[in-house]
C-alpha cells in the first residue's frame, strides 16, 4: 500500500459513522482508498459516493447520506485531519502491511487500518495472551492479574489488554515492570486517551517496546459503543483470553464472548460465589460449560496455554516448575531492604491490607510500619489505595505460597 | 431633669463605654432614643416602659429623650436597658441616687427582671479600664463580671434591687443569688429541662475507638503540631468518632489564651460563665452553615465559628458539602490566624487561630475503595475530593485515608490506647515546641524558623530530596513534609529530625492523585 492510500485511509477513518464494512465495500468498488477520496472531492462528490455504494442483494444497508457528506467534507479537510495523526506521533498500519497483526486477519471484520503508537512487533510473538477484567477489582484480583501477567512475560508470551483502570492496568503494569513489551488496544482515539490517569502507563508501554493501538482516528471520542467493538480486537489479536475478575455485567465478559466466537481459548479465574467482583466470571463458566476453561493456578494456566513446552507440568507444583517459569521469590525481590521493610512486605504479600493488620502481624510500632511503607512505596513495591495497601511491581508478582 | 449614667456596648469583641443621658422634660408625652442605636435599642422603649410599670414605678407622661454618647459609635444590643430605666427614674425624680455613681449593664424584661446580656466580660473590662469603681450587673452574670479585677461588681436580679443599691449603698450581694433562684425565667429553665435539648454528649475516649491505627496516629501527630487534618473514609469507619475525641486529647489553655477564649465565649452568649474557660474550644458547625455563621459578621458583628474556635479546633464534618464561599473564606484565617470583616463603616479583625480538622467521604456514595459497594463511575471519587480547592488543600498538612477495619481486627487486636496516654504525649510534644524561640506550634512556625529548628544531617537532607522528587512535591509540599516531620520528631522527643520521622510524615500527603510512581491503577 502506498503513502497516498495510507493517508487516504487515515482521513476516511476519521469520518463519523463510516465503519469497516461500508469502507470495505467502497474500497472494493473504487479500487483504493485514494480513489474514494478523489471521487468524493468533486462538485457532487457526496451524491456520486452514495450512488456507488448502493447495497446489492445480501449486503449490509446502503451508506447513509450523512456519512457520504462526511466523506466529502473529510476530503476537503484532508490536510488538517492528517496533521492530527502526525501530531499525535501515530503511524497508520493498514491491512495488507507486513506489520499488521496476522491474528487480526482471521476475525470477522478486521479493521481496515490501525493507528499505532509504538511497535507492533510483540504481536507477532509465538504466544499472545489477553488478560482482561473489571475496572473495579478487589485487591486480590489486581494481584492475581499482576501475577498472571508477570508469569506470562517470563514464559515468553506477549500480554494484550485494554489499558483500562483495574485489571487491565495491573496486567500492563506488571509487563512494564518485567521489562517485556505489551500491547494495549484502546476504545477511542489516541488524542482522547481514556482514562487520563493512564497517560503515564501508556507512555511506559510505548517506551518499553510495546504499543498503544486504536482502530479509531485520533479525535474519535470513546463512547459506550466503541469499547465493546474494541474488545473484539483484544481477543482477536490473541491466542487466548484470560478473564481475571468480572462483575455481573462487566465488559470483560464481552471480550470473553468474542474470544469464543473467534475460536480463541477462553480462561476464566473463578471466584467465591459471594464475591460480586467474580459474579460475571462464575456465571460465564456456568453458561459455557466445556468452552470456557477454569484457571486453577498460575503454573497450571501456563501449561494449559502450552507455554511450558514439551515437558509440561512436572508433577504438581514442584521446584522444577519454578525454575522453568522463574517465579520471583519474596527474598529475591526484597534483597538489600531493611528488616522493617521485609516484615511489612511479607505481610502485604500474605494479604494484610490495612495498617492495623500490618502492625498486628509485624509487631512493629505504627510509626515504624508507616515509615517502612514509605520506603517500599518509593521503591515501587507497595502503594496505598483508599486507605489500604497492596504490593506492586515485582512484589505483586510474588506467589504467596512460594514467599 | 437630666440624668447621666454610664453603661457599655459591644463592638465585635471589645467593650465600649457609653454615656446614657436621659432628659425628662415637660411637653407632649413621648419617648425618643437617639445615638446610632440598632433595632434592639429602639425596642428598649417598650421593655423599659413595661419594666417600670410592673416594678411599681411610674412611666412619666412627659417628653423623654435618651441620648447614647458618643454619638458616632454604633450601639447594639440590650445592655443599656437598665441604664435607660434608671435614668428615667432619676430624671422624673422618683428616687435620688447617692453619690458615688455606678455603671449599669443589663437587659430588662417587661416584668422588671434584669436579664443577662452577651459580652458582659469585655464590657465590664472596658468600664474598669475607664476607672469606673462600681458596676451593677444582672445577677446571673455575677461570676462572669467578677473575673474582672479592679472594680466592685454588684448583682441585681430586679429593677427594684438596682434602685435599692443606688439609693442606699447597701451591699445587696448576699441576697442576690437567692432572688435569682426565685426569678421566673430561671426557675422554668432549671425545673424542667426541655425534651428537645439533651445535654451535650461527653466526648468519647480514644480507647473507645477500635482499630484505625493509621488514623489514630495521624490525629496524634496533627494535634501535637497544630496541623490541619483531613480524614477521608467511608461512612462508619470512625472519622467523626475520632474527631469527637479531640477535646480529651488537648492540653488546657494557657492563662493568656483562656482569657481570650472566655471573652469570645461571653460575646457569643454561651450562657452564664462561672470561671475562665480552660478547655480549648471544639466547634463543629454543620455543613449547611451560612457564610456569616462561619466567618462572623451580621448586623451585630458577632464572632463566627472560626473565631469561636480560636485556640482550639474547628471540625468540619462532610467538608466537601460546605459551600464553596465558606471554604474559600477559611483561607485567610488559616494563613494569618485572624479574620477581617470589612464594612463600609470600617473593618474589624477578629482572632481565628484555629486548627482545622475535617472529614469527608471519599466519593458521593461514600464507598470508594470498597469494591463491591461503590456505585460511583470510575474517576468520580478523585473529582469528589478534588472539590477541595488547591489553596485550602495546601493548608491541610496531614491527610489520612481510613479503610473499613475487618471485624477480626476490631474484636481481637491490641487494646486501644486511652486518651490520657495519647494526650500526655501530645502535651509533651507541644511543650517542646513552645519552649523554642518564637513559642509557636510547628504548624504556625514561619518557613525560615522551620529550617532552623528542623536542621537535617546531610544524608537525611538527601532523603528529604528523594522523597520530594518521588512524590513530585512543590516547594510548599516539601516544607509541609518537613513541618510534619518536625512534629513526629517532637513526639519522639528527638532533637534532630531523622529519616524515619520524614518517612512517617511522608504518609500524610494529599491522597488526591494516585502516587506518581504507581503505574498500575
Amino acid at each position: 500500500m502506498d503513502v497516498a492510500d495510507r493517508e487516504a485511509l487515515a482521513v476516511l477513518l476519521s469520518v463519523d459513522g463510516l465503519g469497516p464494512l461500508t469502507l470495505g465495500r467502497l474500497i472494493e468498488r473504487h479500487g483504493s482508498p485514494a480513489a474514494i477520496l478523489e471521487a468524493a472531492a468533486g462538485e457532487s462528490g457526496a451524491a456520486a459516493l452514495l450512488e456507488s455504494s448502493r447495497a446489492v442483494a445480501g449486503e449490509w444497508r446502503t451508506m447513509p447520506r450523512l456519512v457520504a457528506q462526511g466523506i466529502a467534507e473529510a476530503a476537503g479537510n484532508r490536510a488538517s485531519l492528517l496533521e492530527a495523526v502526525t501530531r499525535s506521533g501515530l503511524r497508520v498500519v493498514a491491512r495488507g502491511d507486513a506489520e499488521y497483526p496476522h491474528r487480526l486477519l482471521t476475525i470477522e471484520i478486521p479493521p481496515p487500518a490501525l493507528f499505532v503508537r509504538g511497535s507492533l512487533a510483540a504481536l507477532a510473538a509465538e504466544h499472545v495472551i489477553a488478560v482482561v477484567g473489571t475496572r473495579r477489582p478487589s485487591i486480590l484480583g489486581r494481584r492475581i492479574a499482576s501475577r498472571i501477567a508477570a508469569a506470562l512475560c517470563r514464559a515468553g508470551a506477549t500480554v494484550v489488554s485494554g489499558l483500562a483502570v483495574g485489571i487491565d492496568g495491573a496486567a500492563h503494569a506488571a509487563c512494564v515492570t518485567e521489562g517485556v513489551p505489551t500491547v494495549a488496544f484502546i476504545g477511542g482515539g489516541h488524542a482522547r486517551l481514556f482514562p487520563r490517569a493512564h497517560d503515564r502507563l501508556a507512555e511506559a508501554i510505548v517506551e518499553g517496546g510495546g504499543a498503544v493501538v486504536s482502530e479509531y482516528a485520533p479525535t474519535v471520542r470513546p463512547t459506550k459503543g466503541t469499547f465493546p467493538q474494541r474488545n473484539r480486537l483484544i481477543s482477536g489479536a490473541s491466542d487466548a483470553v484470560v478473564v481475571v475478575e468480572a462483575g455481573a455485567r462487566s465488559g470483560a465478559l464481552v471480550t470473553a464472548s468474542w474470544a469464543l466466537e473467534q475460536g480463541r481459548d477462553c480462561f476464566i479465574v473463578p471466584g467465591s460465589i459471594d464475591s460480586p467482583t467474580s459474579a460475571g466470571c462464575n456465571g460465564f463458566l456456568r453458561d459455557w460449560p466445556g468452552l470456557a476453561k477454569v484457571v486453577s493456578g498460575v503454573p497450571q494456566l501456563l501449561d494449559d496455554l502450552g507455554l511450558l513446552g514439551e515437558a509440561g507440568l512436572p508433577g504438581a507444583t514442584g521446584p522444577e516448575l519454578r525454575s522453568t517459569v522463574r517465579f520471583p521469590s519474596a527474598a529475591a525481590v526484597l534483597s538489600g531492604r531493611d528488616a522493617a521493610q521485609v516484615a511489612v512486605a511479607e505481610a502485604l504479600v500474605h494479604g494484610a491490607v490495612i495498617v492495623d493488620e500490618l502492625v498486628a502481624v509485624t509487631r512493629l510500632s505504627v510509626g515504624a510500619v508507616l515509615g517502612a511503607l514509605t520506603r517500599l512505596e518509593a521503591a515501587g513495591l507497595a502503594r496505598p489505595i483508599h486507605g489500604r495497601y497492596e504490593p506492586m511491581g515485582p512484589l505483586a508478582a510474588v506467589d504467596p505460597k512460594a514467599a | 431633669m437630666l440624668a447621666t449614667l454610664l453603661s457599655a456596648t459591644l463592638v465585635a469583641l471589645d467593650g465600649r463605654v457609653i454615656r446614657v443621658e436621659v432628659d425628662v422634660a415637660p411637653g407632649l408625652p413621648g419617648f425618643t432614643i437617639v445615638g446610632l442605636g440598632d433595632a434592639s435599642i429602639r425596642e428598649a422603649r417598650e421593655r423599659v416602659r413595661g419594666a417600670l410599670r410592673n416594678s411599681g414605678f411610674l412611666h412619666p407622661a412627659r417628653r423623654i429623650t435618651v441620648n447614647l454618647a458618643p454619638a458616632d459609635v454604633p450601639k447594639t444590643g440590650s445592655a443599656a436597658d437598665l441604664a435607660i430605666a434608671i435614668g428615667i427614674l432619676i430624671g422624673s425624680e422618683q428616687f435620688t441616687a447617692r453619690a458615688g455613681r455606678a455603671a449599669l449593664i443589663g437587659e430588662v424584661s417587661l416584668g422588671g427582671e434584669i436579664r443577662p446580656v452577651p459580652g458582659l466580660l469585655p464590657m465590664v473590662a472596658a468600664l474598669a479600664r475607664r476607672g469606673v469603681r462600681r458596676v451593677i450587673v444582672p445577677a446571673e452574670g455575677l461570676h462572669e463580671a467578677r473575673l474582672v479585677e479592679g472594680l466592685e461588681v454588684v448583682p441585681a436580679a430586679r429593677l427594684a434591687d438596682a434602685v435599692d443599691v443606688l439609693r442606699s449603698r447597701r451591699r445587696a450581694a448576699p441576697a442576690a443569688p437567692a432572688r435569682m433562684e426565685l426569678a421566673p425565667a430561671s426557675s422554668v429553665s432549671s425545673a424542667r429541662p426541655g425534651p428537645a435539648l439533651a445535654p451535650p454528649l461527653a466526648p468519647p475516649d480514644l480507647a473507645e475507638v477500635r482499630g484505625q491505627a493509621e488514623a489514630r496516629r495521624a490525629l496524634e501527630v496533627a494535634l501535637a503540631g497544630g496541623h490541619g487534618l483531613l480524614l477521608v473514609g467511608p461512612p462508619g469507619t470512625g472519622k467523626t468518632m475520632l474527631a469527637r475525641t479531640i477535646p480529651t486529647l488537648l492540653p488546657p489553655l494557657s492563662d493568656e489564651d483562656s482569657l481570650s477564649a472566655t471573652i469570645i465565649a461571653s460575646v457569643s452568649g454561651e450562657g452564664p460563665i462561672r470561671d475562665l474557660v480552660r478547655t480549648p474550644p471544639f466547634r463543629t458547625p454543620h455543613h449547611t452553615s451560612s457564610y456569616a455563621a462561619i466567618v462572623g459578621g451580621g448586623p451585630r458583628l458577632l464572632p463566627g465559628e472560626v473565631t469561636r474556635a480560636d485556640n482550639g479546633v474547628l471540625f468540619l464534618d462532610e467538608l466537601t458539602e460546605f459551600s464553596r464561599d465558606v471554604l474559600e473564606a477559611l483561607r485567610q484565617p488559616l494563613e494569618d490566624g485572624r479574620v477581617s470583616i470589612v464594612r463600609a463603616a470600617g473593618a474589624v479583625t477578629l482572632p481565628a487561630r484555629f486548627q482545622l480538622v475535617a472529614a469527608t467521604n471519599p466519593c458521593p456514595c461514600g464507598h470508594a475503595g470498597e469494591e463491591d459497594r461503590c456505585r460511583c463511575a470510575v474517576g468520580v471519587p478523585e473529582r469528589y475530593v478534588g472539590r477541595i480547592s488547591g489553596p485550602l488543600r495546601d493548608r491541610i498538612d496531614v491527610w489520612v485515608t481510613l479503610a473499613r477495619v475487618p471485624g477480626a481486627a476490631m474484636v481481637s487486636g491490641v487494646e486501644p490506647e486511652a486518651s490520657a496516654a495519647v494526650g500526655a504525649r501530645i502535651a509533651a510534644a507541644r511543650a517542646r515546641q513552645l519552649a523554642r524561640p518564637g513559642r509557636r506550634l510547628n504548624a504556625r512556625v514561619s518557613g525560615r524558623a522551620l529550617r532552623s529548628i528542623a536542621q537535617l544531617a546531610p544524608d537525611t537532607a538527601q532523603r528529604l530530596a528523594d522523597l520530594a522528587d518521588a512524590e513530585g512535591l512543590s516547594g510548599r509540599g516539601t516544607e509541609r513534609l518537613l513541618r510534619v516531620a518536625r512534629t513526629v520528631a517532637d513526639l519522639a522527643a528527638s532533637e534532630a529530625v531523622e529519616a524515619e520521622h520524614l518517612e512517617e510524615a511522608a504518609r500524610w500527603r494529599p491522597s488526591l492523585r494516585q502516587p506518581v510512581l504507581a503505574l498500575a491503577v
